[in-house]
């Protein structure tokens, strides 16, 4: 019951006309840069964060204000894996295997507004998911030492690779070159300068809104600059844009299972919209069998990754609220958010400031309500934002960009890093390295420095500690089986390989 | 394949750099058992391991359709736009945030195709309007450089 009144709590601080405006532009803002091509949600939340701070809002509607542009920008990409077969993100790729051809059968208005409800109604299973279970999650993770939490940090670093599937060892490299990173900079115990060369502006370490608008814009412009098409023919949404209760009805339960599925894919680390989405794609087709037109424009194989996408989005929300761990690249950065607020995201968190955690979880149902809504009148605004030629687009990408980073600390020296960053950025992308680990691997270094030396100056330098719990211990034994799983993935593709030559 | 090969070793060369950077980090005193160097060594050789395995054996790289190969105008475009960046971040304090803005963003919308007077138009409203409203109405201090003799 506490949970109740907790929540009822939390809608008191969403349903302020104030956070209830901050939670419309959020969408409204997030919709657009997630439309926009090279624009995803990490950079969308980046680019606010200084300018929420500038802002001087509180952290609560800070927090509502992101929360509302990731969720915007996760819808942001449908529209444009819908109507242009091109997705906006890496998470939409399965959305167009089924929404384009809808599309183009003349279901566009149909496709969009199936996709929101399916992603509302994930979403909303999450956040229910998120409501039953985050609580318990922070009160067992205040039993977390700092041994634990390192071996928890450890886990998230290895699921990433475990999970990333075709590239482990890419993923572990890039990871562990943010984990690095993080290190620069003043060492908060010592007083040691670390991998500074000297300079006074590394002295505070890599401002993270630097590498995060580094890795991501920069080095997108740099990609658009090889993409020869120059803009698009989006599919005109035209005809009927709402769906009907018949259509409805027969996604209703492939809505239900994604839900479950994208919540669970959504609190694991490493795992995230992306995967989630692949897996309840073909889970619904296998289920479906022949009676299917999976990849011509079946209804249900468009509501299975959407709805996956919805419910991961806020299931990503659980560890990183209860634990302070962050498991997707974006909820890296709004943890990189609360910590200029000075708020550390953890277990604590929900004892000494339900407002901000109740808070966010009550605007979350009301973004989602919100997005459902806007879509039927703004769909033709949206599709006319996507004809915009990249010309037009990139420069105020860079500017904007650039704004950005300079509101951190108002140093040039910032915007030459940044595009040093993007830079290297650039070459890791064009070498098939994914980026989203570093941004993780930065955020978790500092917690896992400091937690290891907190952990080891309990035992006085005995390494044991870090296995000496049952907590610790069952976590590396998962650890285990993570690394693993990838191993596991190559003997058994080689296995086939050998099969097939065989057979041939 | 090749490619990947230098890159590993590269990364790999400049893992061993820092390496020799972190090594004489020590705390002058110290209450605590694990020292400023530990950390950063023991990621610089994590990292090591794995660029090592990548420069023996590289993965293959996944080519999406819609990304062609690199070419030599593709290239000289790259070497444009990281340019046109650094200028603008050189400039951006001295000639202040809207002459900086169009300096660099004018060439740039040339380069990704646009025309010079539709660009002209996009890049100066564009960097006019978002001055007023970063700095104007959100609160974003930005410089103004040489138009500050405009402002009384």
């Amino acid at each position: 019951m506490d949970t109740l009144s907790y929540l009822g709590q939390g809608f008191g601080v969403a349903l302020t006309p104030y956070n209830l405006v901050t939670a419309l532009s959020g969408t409204l803002i997030g919709t657009v840069v997630g439309l926009l091509p090279g624009l995803g949600p990490i950079n969308g939340v980046a680019l606010l964060i200084p300018i929420a701070f500038a802002l001087g809002l509180p952290p609560e509607s800070a927090l509502i204000l992101l929360a509302a542009v990731y969720l915007g920008c996760e819808y942001g990409g449908r529209i444009s894996s819908i109507l242009l077969n091109i997705p906006g993100e890496a998470s939409t790729v399965m959305t167009t295997l089924d929404g384009y051809p809808m599309a183009r059968q003349g279901l566009a208005g149909v496709a969009l507004s199936l996709s929101a409800w399916s992603s509302f109604i994930g979403a909303f299973i999450a956040t229910c998911g998120m409501v039953l279970f985050a609580p318990l999650l922070a009160k067992w993770a205040i039993a977390f030492g700092p041994a634990e939490y390192f071996v928890l940090m450890v886990f998230a670093i290895v699921a990433l690779g475990g999970m990333a599937g075709d590239k482990p060892l890419k993923t572990f490299i890039a990871a562990l070159i943010g984990l690095f990173l993080s290190a620069v900079g003043i060492d908060a115990n010592s007083g040691v300068y670390r991998f500074t060369g000297g300079s006074v502006h590394m002295a505070d370490g890599i401002q993270f809104v630097v590498l995060v608008l580094g890795l991501f814009s920069i080095s997108e412009i740099l990609l658009l600059l090889e993409k020869t098409h120059h803009g698009h023919q989006a599919v005109k949404a035209t005809g009927r844009m709402l769906f009907n209760m018949k259509e409805a009805a027969s996604v209703f339960v492939v809505n239900i299972r994604c839900g479950l599925l994208g919540f669970v894919m959504g609190v694991l680390p490493g795992a995230g919209a992306t995967l989630a989405s692949a897996v309840a794609y073909m889970t619904e087709k296998r289920m479906a069998g022949a009676s299917g037109k999976f990849g011509k424009g079946d209804p249900r194989g468009l509501a299975a990754p959407e709805t996956a996408i919805g419910a991961s989005c806020c299931g990503a929300l659980v560890p990183m609220l209860t634990l302070g761990v962050p498991g997707s690249g974006t909820t890296a950065v709004m943890i990189g958010a609360l910590t200029l607020y000075n708020i550390t995201p953890g277990p604590m968190l929900f004892e000494q400031q339900p407002d901000i955690v109740w808070g966010l979880i009550a605007s979350l149902f009301i973004a989602n309500i919100m997005l459902v809504i806007l879509n039927i009148p703004m769909i033709r605004i949206f599709t006319r934002i996507l004809s915009v030629p990249n010309w037009a687009l990139v420069p105020v990408i860079a500017i904007i960009t650039a704004i950005g980073v300079y509101a951190v600390h108002a140093t040039t020296f910032d915007l030459f890093l940044m595009v040093g960053i993007g830079i290297m950025g650039y070459i890791l992308r064009k070498l098939d390295f994914p980026l989203s680990p570093i941004l993780l691997g930065f955020i978790l270094g500092g917690l896992m420095e400091q937690n290891l030396r907190r952990a080891l100056s309990i035992s006085n330098g005995e390494l044991g500690i870090l296995w000496s719990s049952p907590i610790s211990l069952g976590v590396w034994i998962v650890t285990a089986c993570m690394i693993c799983l990838p191993l596991l993935r190559i003997w058994r593709r080689r296995a086939q390989q050998r099969r097939a030559v065989a057979d041939a | 394949m090749v490619l990947q090969r230098i890159f590993a070793l590269i990364l790999l060369a400049v893992c061993a750099a820092l390496a020799v950077m972190a090594w004489p980090y020590q705390a002058a005193f110290s209450y605590e058992p694990v020292g400023p160097r530990a950390y950063p060594l023991l990621m610089l050789g994590l990292m090591g391991l794995g660029l090592l395995y990548l420069a023996i054996r590289p993965t293959p790289i996944v080519r999406k359709d819609d990304e062609p190969e690199l070419d030599r105008a593709t290239l000289i475009k790259i070497g444009a736009c990281i340019g046109l960046l650094l200028l603008f971040a050189a400039t951006f304090e001295s000639l202040g945030f809207i002459l900086s803005a169009i300096l660099a963003g004018l060439p740039m919308a040339r380069l990704y195709g646009g025309r010079w007077l539709y660009s002209a138009i996009v890049v100066t409203g564009m960097s006019i309007f978002l001055y007023w409203l970063f700095d104007r109405m959100m609160d974003v201090p930005l410089p103004l450089g040489l138009l500050s003799v405009l402002e009384n």
